[in-house]
């Protein structure tokens, strides 16, 4: 598995651990009784944020020091059509996402729901460009 | 239009000059190994000039490491 693989992975395992909680706990939880119902999915936003950061703060470590340095060589025309095909694909996801949030959801919902949907949408977007990113690799594989 | 598929010979030309390494053939092209090994299995269509860049390492024409084989298309029915 090459260096970038690795690195796409990780990116994917950590908004799945990371935002896989948190729309559970958003969708869940909404506190409107409270002063400050807004502090509530602004703090589990951050720590959300916080959790993410770490783990590919420290996943980033892990694979830099045991891989070998060829390995890390800068991108490679292959690695910049891989994610240009990635990046292609996301767009897509994130420009319908963001038509159903900007322009349809304001009729119906509000507030939190509107925000974790957009929320939503971008980590879709994230998820389809690593994804992709990934099976682009794992089809033109052959070591 | 007319269907095919391209096929190479870089693994041989890498035995004939002397087992050079896909990491060897990578560095010398500026591509990385995982590349060259996608190139060589068909898996991956480098650039017109990476091509040149491979066919120059081995010091052959670039029909000779890159080759486009037609496929016969399908007879309609009629």
């Amino acid at each position: 598995m090459s260096y970038r693989e690795k690195i796409a992975w990780l990116s994917l395992a950590a908004m799945a651990v990371a935002y896989g909680p948190y729309f559970v706990l958003a969708t869940r939880s909404p506190r409107p009784w409270e002063p400050f119902p807004h502090l509530h999915p602004l703090g589990l936003f951050a720590v959300v944020s916080i959790v993410r950061m770490l783990i590919l703060g420290a996943g980033y470590l892990y694979l830099r020091l045991g891989s070998p340095r060829e390995e890390r060589s800068p991108r490679d025309e292959r690695d910049r059509a891989i994610e240009q095909r990635s990046l292609s694909a996301a767009y897509y996801v994130l420009i319908a996402g963001m038509i159903l949030v900007g322009c349809f959801m304001p009729f119906s919902s509000t507030g939190w729901t509107i925000a974790n949907a957009a929320i939503f949408w971008i980590v879709a977007a994230e998820v389809v460009h690593y994804g992709v990113v990934v099976a682009s690799y794992r089809v033109q594989a052959s070591v | 239009m007319m269907q095919g598929s391209i096929s190479n010979r870089i693994r041989t030309l890498r035995f004939m000059n002397g087992e050079m390494s896909q990491a060897e053939l990578g560095q010398r092209i500026g591509l990385t190994r995982q590349t060259v090994a996608a190139i060589e299995a068909g898996k991956y269509s480098p650039s017109l000039e990476a091509a040149f860049r491979i066919a120059e390492v081995f010091n052959v024409p670039l029909g000779e490491v890159f080759q486009w084989e037609v496929k016969a298309a399908p007879s309609k029915a009629s």
